[in-house]
């Protein structure tokens, strides 16, 4: 049961939604499905990752002609995924390194089912952004939104 | 049948457009057509007050029309129909019907050398067509034909059909130009040569 | 039933992409609301004026495309309203209900309205009615044809309501605007 953490970055480099959650599938005794399990001293810096990560995706934007970005960085054992909208809004995922025992099927989820979430998290935010009241770089509050990706989170992660 | 001028009119009367569509029609002053466009109106108006003490619900538009001479061999028909209730069910039904809505006003005027038709909008406006005489009519005259009700009305409901077409172009290109203000004169280059082509 | 909004609908409406409409009407909404600070009940106002300059004009269209002669009830206006105006126009079909006693009043429900696709209220919008350019849409149209009514919403499914709901009063019959040589 993976520990999550996403969150959507503006072009401004600001964070726009985030979003802390746990895998809902392998649920093991310990610990809420769905409730991140991540330690007090790493949800301290997961924003930091983040941001530190958004240099590495500029970079990689440019060396892929996918919107998807994969795996793109990996700090302090968490592994982080990328992806860059059109509009040059970044999503990014943080997750721990999978342990050895499941790490072979973690690499086979990786690609497709990531860039599934992601690209169903894009039709989101495109609808988020037909929405007359927001406007780019606003921060997503809208309750409708979150649990969209919720249920989006339980389908694939 | 020649159209010869299209004008339009507001619903106070006032000449807001005009359009010698195709050459034939001498020029008046400016001022004598805001003469005639409103005293069409009048007339119009005060026509649709007139009528028969002993008029039967019967009888259809055009039917029993009524002749008063204006002038050498002039027509002037007010004639009043009853409205029929099923005209909006067939608009919901699915039948389209013609917008004017003159029906016990003056509807033409004839002459020995032109022809007058006034259409109404609902909202009041109107549309006058200035055509070439109803060629039967003087065929009747000088060949002594006999011909059915049909025949004479051809023209009017050929023009009848020319109205609906300008006011739908009427209502696509005048109201629909956001710098248009209602009631006022339309000078669209637009309109113009769109009401040209329908001429034709 | 409804054959003739039917007809208009495809054969002499311009069609337009929808979402360009529901865009161009929302970012109009967004912009009034921060043109006047939020104030949403000037934007309310606002809206309704722009609908009644709609309505004056477009009521002209309606009339030439579908030759629809004067109404004699307001069962018989709301009818026409619903299954020709609506449908040729917006390519909808609302419903009516709630007449009033002296059928001079009746709601008019919009089980789908094309303006508010997308749309998420900003939560301090509780006196927005983001739709109210059709109230005056309706009054301007009607207006032209020489009945004064008031139109108001109710109800809107983007603040949470069940339905999306809007009322229509008869006030009076212009009668001196009725034009001569009717009937």
């Amino acid at each position: 049961m993976a520990s999550y953490y996403f969150t959507i970055i503006g072009t401004l480099d600001r964070p726009l939604y985030e979003l802390e959650f746990a895998s809902f599938k392998n649920p093991t005794a310990q610990g809420v499905p769905g409730k991140s399990q991540f330690s007090a001293s790493v949800k301290e810096i997961l924003p930091f990752i983040a941001n530190s990560s958004l240099d590495v995706v500029e970079d990689a934007q440019w060396n892929s002609n996918q919107f998807h970005l994969g795996k793109i960085d990996a700090f302090f054992g968490l592994q982080v995924n990328g992806y860059i909208t059109q509009g040059n809004i970044k999503f990014l995922l943080c997750y721990e390194t999978p342990t050895n025992a499941n790490l072979a099927l973690h690499a086979k989820q990786d690609d497709t089912t990531l860039k599934q979430f992601f690209n169903e998290v894009n039709d989101l935010y495109v609808k988020c952004l037909l929405n007359p009241f927001y406007s780019v770089n606003d921060a997503i509050t809208s309750p409708d939104f979150d649990l969209r990706v919720k249920l989006i989170v339980r389908k694939y992660l | 049948m020649k159209v010869y001028a299209i004008y339009i009119l507001n619903k106070a009367g006032g000449l807001i457009y005009q359009n010698d569509i195709n050459p034939g029609l001498n020029k008046l002053s400016a001022n004598d057509y805001l003469v005639l466009a409103g005293t069409i109106h009048g007339v119009h108006a005060i026509a649709s007050k007139l009528k028969p003490t002993e008029f039967e619900p019967s009888s259809k538009p055009f039917g029993g029309e009524k002749e008063i001479p204006i002038e050498s061999s002039a027509t002037f028909s007010s004639s009043i129909s009853v409205r029929d209730s099923t005209i909006n069910n067939d608009v919901v039904n699915g039948r389209w019907n013609n917008p004017n809505t003159n029906n016990t006003g003056l509807r033409s005027i004839e002459t020995d050398l032109f022809n007058v038709y006034v259409f109404q909008s609902l909202t009041g406006i109107k549309f006058i067509l200035i055509t070439s005489p109803n060629p039967i009519v003087h065929n009747v005259a000088s060949l002594n034909l006999k011909i059915n009700k049909g025949e004479l009305n051809r023209q009017f409901d050929l023009a009848k059909e020319i109205f609906h077409n300008i006011y739908v172009t009427y209502s696509d290109y005048v109201m629909k130009d956001p710098f248009y203000s209602l009631e006022m004169p339309i000078k669209n280059n637009l309109f113009d040569s769109k009401i040209r082509e329908l001429a034709k | 039933m409804s054959r003739s909004g039917e007809e208009v609908w495809k054969n002499s409406t311009e069609k337009i992409n929808s979402e360009l409409f529901t865009l161009t009407y929302g970012s109009v909404v967004a912009q009034l609301c921060s043109d006047y600070n939020n104030n949403y009940n000037l934007v309310n106002k606002q809206l309704d004026s722009m609908g009644y300059n709609i309505g004056i004009r477009l009521i002209e269209e309606f009339l030439a495309k579908t030759g629809a002669a004067r109404c004699h009830t307001m069962k018989e206006t709301a009818e026409i309203i619903l299954k020709v105006g609506f449908k040729m126009f917006l390519n909808i079909t609302p419903q009516v209900d709630n007449w009033s006693l002296d059928n001079r009043q009746f709601s008019l429900i919009l089980n789908e309205n094309p303006l508010a696709d997308f749309v998420e209220l900003p939560s301090d919008a509780k006196d927005l009615w983001y739709s109210q350019i059709l109230c005056g849409v309706l009054r301007g149209a009607l207006h032209m044809v020489q009945l004064d009514v008031s139109v108001w919403f109710v109800k809107d499914v983007l603040k949470g309501d069940d339905i999306t709901e809007l009322k229509l009063k008869l006030n009076k019959i212009l009668k001196d605007e009725v034009p001569a040589g009717e009937d």
